[in-house]
């Protein structure tokens, strides 16, 4: 069990270290590391199938890697039921995203370096999914960001991928802040950064590092406060946002989440402020997709609303669920991503849905997996979606907790079936509106290939995991009937909205948009007003404080030029010396009676 | 005291108070101070040659003398003053500086 698990990492390092040999230089590396990925991905299989059967849980500790004072960290690998199920899940979904950017980066010059990134990438993800204490998951934390950095800014050229990739590090930066916070009060408060540690303690209050983790879960997860990094992060190539930004980074501060599920159940506090949180950020972004145009920035937004929706569901105190659906997520929105990559690259290089149109015939399978990748996002019964979205929202319905963040939830799921729709319905259907020289040719093995596994993975998926994994937190089995049809009922009518709105708009003018609608284009202006103002009033702030308060004013005012002043208004108030002669004669004629009158002594 | 000292001590008062208190012209007070010379050269005389005291007869001639030198100043002053602001009003004489 565990050497082979052991074994499967050690695979995916083979390529990096011979990026400096003679197998780096020629055009056969992207392949090597495909099949590497997938012979990792087969041997990682026999652990889980292991696992799967005898439910057996393992703990790898190597190498006693330093001790600083009483606190002994090592190399510690976890295999529990988490990081066994995800690790064959993202080794499937990195696989394809391999193949598929073997054709969509066929013509840059660096691909052997973008192979190399994104297998790095892949490398730091699984150390943190593997990670038994928290300094190793720290360390794969910090690196999917620097990977991240590295792949946003990928096409460094670009203005506008060099602030994205720049925003994304300041966001997980800020996020970190907060996982430092936890770190630091875990060491101080149980000596220790082993899970197995923490978890057996027992501590009185929990609620300053269950904050941490909450914020620093905020920052990779792109929820409310720190969100515009994800939709921003699209300025990197498609395979980057398939794999980043959709299956495995986004998913990490989740997957914080849900490793310290001991620590949250018992804290009703933080489970409220998660589920608040998780609920502001689906509606928030779900409001933001509706009027997008950007294909892959709505794909982006509909991955942000699904981040809520699993913080939502660690926030009715139901982890597994919420890594059902991590794992479910992967597969269809890596293949939403791959899809819309194959229509940018079709359309020479058109991200705009305003100029796509009728591509349901000239990209039949295209078309097909885009169709059904919404059907599984929104959660149509018996797709993957189904097994994981249906669960919770029932879940959310049937359980004791806040009822505003519940219908928050689920007016955001009626609006992801509307922006699913909005999408179909502008790229696929009606007549073409784009440039008529296009050769739209979806021929290529690479592409078909990767896109048909994660099509067969978003239909079955869901199904064959739901039924094979060992029994964790049994759902509600029994509920009303129309809690049990809500979601589909909500779904159901996103659909018919906004299919009903698109069809009768089609044809009519353009109006100048209304407030609404520029709220809901623009982001909220959060990223308008929180990137300029803070900052601007912080700086102006720290040098008004510096330069202006104590330099100018106390050193200076106060005390010399405020006594010249005083004193110049003084005289100039008292002394009333005018050089006329006849004041002065006066004067003196006063001074001489007076002196006769006073002095009159001699009589 | 008799009655003629008081008369012309009065007469000197007189002079100094026009000295002192003149209203717009520089020349009344240059005039005062004709007026208080005048009542001192009288009083000296009398009361030289009422007493005796030949030996300080030369004593008011000598007092002419230094009043007309004086005299003579106060009026170049005067022409100082009307040459630069025309009249000799003393409102105009309201710089401290040279």
């Amino acid at each position: 069990f565990t050497p082979l698990m052991l074994t499967a990492m050690f695979i995916l390092l083979l390529p990096i270290i011979m990026s400096n040999t003679q197998l780096y230089k020629n055009s056969l590396y992207p392949h090597y590391v495909k099949t590497t990925i997938s012979y990792a991905f087969i041997i990682s299989m026999i652990p889980t199938m292991m696992f799967i059967s005898s439910g057996q849980e393992a703990v790898i500790s190597n190498w006693h890697w330093l001790s600083i004072q009483t606190l002994k960290l090592s190399l510690s690998f976890k295999m529990d039921y988490f990081s066994t199920i995800f690790i064959p899940v993202a080794l499937f979904v990195t696989w394809s995203i391999m193949e598929f950017s073997m054709w969509y980066m066929h013509s840059d010059p660096y691909i052997n370096r973008f192979f190399k990134y994104l297998l790095m990438f892949l490398i730091t993800m699984m150390i943190l999914v593997t990670a038994n204490n928290l300094f190793q998951l720290f360390i794969g934390w910090e690196g999917v960001g620097i990977m991240s950095f590295l792949l946003i800014g990928w096409w460094y050229g670009r203005a506008d991928a060099n602030t994205a990739a720049l925003q994304a590090i300041l966001y997980n930066r800020i996020g970190d802040v907060g996982f430092i916070m936890a770190m630091a009060w875990f060491l101080t408060n149980s000596n220790a950064w082993d899970f197995q540690q923490i978890f057996i303690t027992q501590h009185e209050n929990l609620n300053i590092p269950l904050l941490g983790l909450l914020l620093a879960a905020t920052g990779k997860s792109a929820q409310f406060g720190l969100h515009p990094w994800l939709p921003s992060a699209m300025e990197g190539p498609t395979p980057v946002s398939a794999l980043l930004h959709s299956s495995t980074m986004v998913v990490a501060g989740v997957f914080l989440l849900i490793r310290f599920y001991p620590l949250m159940e018992q804290n009703k506090t933080m489970q409220t402020l998660t589920l608040c949180l998780g609920a502001i950020t689906t509606l928030f972004t779900a409001i933001c997709a509706l009027t997008q145009n950007d294909i892959k920035k709505i794909v982006a937004f509909s991955t942000s609303s699904q981040l809520g929706l699993m913080i939502v569901t660690i926030g009715i105190n139901q982890p597994y669920l919420a890594f059902l659906h991590i794992c479910t997520h992967a597969f269809f929105k890596a293949m939403l991503f791959m899809c819309s990559g194959s229509i940018i690259h079709s359309l020479n290089d058109e991200q705009d849905i305003r100029k796509m149109g009728g591509l349901y015939k000239p990209m039949p399978f295209t078309t097909t997996s885009l169709i059904i990748g919404s059907l599984a996002l929104t959660g149509m019964p018996f797709l993957t979606g189904f097994y994981s979205k249906d669960l919770i929202i029932e879940t959310a319905n049937t359980s004791y907790t806040n009822a505003w963040a519940l219908l928050i939830t689920l007016i955001a799921t009626s609006l992801t079936a509307a922006y699913s729709t909005r999408i179909m319905f502008f790229v696929l259907l009606g007549q073409p509106r784009f440039n008529t020289l296009n050769l739209i040719n979806e021929n290529n093995t690479h592409l078909i290939n990767s896109i048909k596994r994660l099509l067969i993975g978003s239909i079955f998926a869901g199904y064959l995991i739901s039924y094979n994994i060992p029994p964790t937190t049994i759902p509600q089995m029994t509920m009303p009937y129309y809690l049990k049809l809500t979601a589909l009922a909500v779904t159901i009518a996103g659909f018919i909205l906004a299919l009903e709105l698109n069809l009768a708009a089609k044809n009519l003018k353009f109006m100048y948009p209304s407030s609404l609608f520029k709220f809901s284009n623009l982001l909220g202006y959060f990223p308008i007003v929180m990137h300029r103002l803070p900052s601007k009033m912080s700086l102006t702030m720290s040098q008004k404080s510096a330069s202006m308060l104590l330099d100018m004013i106390w050193l200076e005012n106060v005390f010399p030029k405020s006594i010249s002043l005083f004193q110049m208004k003084m005289s100039t108030t008292v002394s009333n010396q005018k050089g006329l002669v006849k004041l002065y004669f006066l004067s003196f004629m006063i001074t001489l009676a007076l002196s006769l009158i006073l002095l009159n002594s001699h009589e | 005291m008799s009655m003629v000292y008081i008369n012309i001590f009065l007469a000197f008062i007189m002079s100094l108070m026009g000295l002192l208190m003149y209203r717009s012209h520089l020349m009344s007070s240059l005039l005062c101070l004709e007026g208080m010379m005048l009542s001192l050269f009288i009083m000296m005389t009398v009361a030289i040659l009422n007493n005796h005291l030949t030996l300080a007869s030369m004593a008011p001639i000598i007092l002419l003398v230094f009043a007309a030198c004086e005299a003579a100043l106060g009026l170049s002053l005067l022409v100082m003053v009307s040459n630069t602001y025309g009249t000799d009003y003393v409102q105009n004489l309201n710089l401290l500086q040279c």
